[in-house]
């Protein structure tokens, strides 16, 4: 079971697309997932060790070093309408998808 | 979508901006023309992508210019839509931050923001469509691709 974050600048437009490319990924690689929230950075820096995986724009995953040092996987997107890149970064994490 | 852009004059097709910011309060102007959005909207966004950087590129040619949900001088919820012939860039190093398709987002109501949403990410993750906006010069374009991919 996953908890994934999805997270961007604002919380309004690039996250809710990310969230929506994420859907996509979930249903495809058949994912058991618990919470998947999107968020604003200013949340997402604080709420980000409580999830399992955190994808936010490739810019920002210096934001979460705190959460990663806590366990959190933090996936970077470079183009996050691409289920190909999401999908192929969250296999080469190594987290366990089941 | 495409449809509405055209019934809500929510569009503007153009040859080039000076940079990404001018292109940015460009993309707005069709949002300012029925008050969708106030004039200190497009400055805001620029202020955004200053501070954060060009994450509101999401995609090779594709920017979504937005500040956040609820902002202020937002009055409607809609999406603008903006062509450029020559690409825009957001990051001198990075090729692939240049933009030419812009949706710019306005969001007061957040049910009618996320449908929105769904809607502009399925034809974003429809590639032949997006490279055919990319190739589009009018309003009809945006008609006939509606029909062709959309309806």
């Amino acid at each position: 079971m996953l908890d994934i974050l999805v997270c961007c600048a604002n919380g309004a437009g690039t996250s809710l697309m990310m969230k929506m490319t994420t859907e996509k990924v979930i249903k495809s690689l058949n994912i058991k997932v618990g919470k998947l929230h999107h968020c604003s950075l200013s949340e997402g820096k604080s709420a980000a060790s409580q999830f399992n995986v955190v994808f936010c724009p490739l810019n920002f995953v210096s934001m979460f070093k705190d959460a990663e040092s806590k366990g959190t996987t933090v996936i970077g997107l470079k183009n996050v309408m691409s289920q190909a890149e999401m999908e192929e970064k969250l296999k080469a994490s190594g987290i366990p998808l089941e | 979508m495409l449809r509405e852009f055209v019934e809500k004059k929510h569009y503007l097709f153009a040859e080039e901006a000076a940079d990404w910011e001018e292109a940015i309060l460009m993309s707005c102007r069709s949002l300012e023309a029925d008050n969708t959005v106030e004039s200190n909207y497009g400055r805001d966004i620029v202020e955004c992508v200053k501070k954060y950087g060009p994450y509101i590129v999401i995609m090779p040619n594709v920017a979504l210019p937005h500040s956040q949900e609820g902002a202020v001088g937002v009055n409607k919820t809609a999406i603008g839509f903006m062509k450029l012939d020559k690409p825009v860039s957001f990051d001198p190093d990075d090729p692939e931050k240049d933009a030419r398709l812009f949706f710019t987002l306005a969001s007061c109501n957040p049910n009618q923001h996320l449908d929105n949403m769904t809607r502009l990410s399925e034809m974003l993750m429809n590639e032949e469509l997006v490279e055919e906006l990319l190739d589009a010069s009018g309003p009809e374009d945006l008609l006939r691709l509606q029909e062709k991919y959309l309806d």
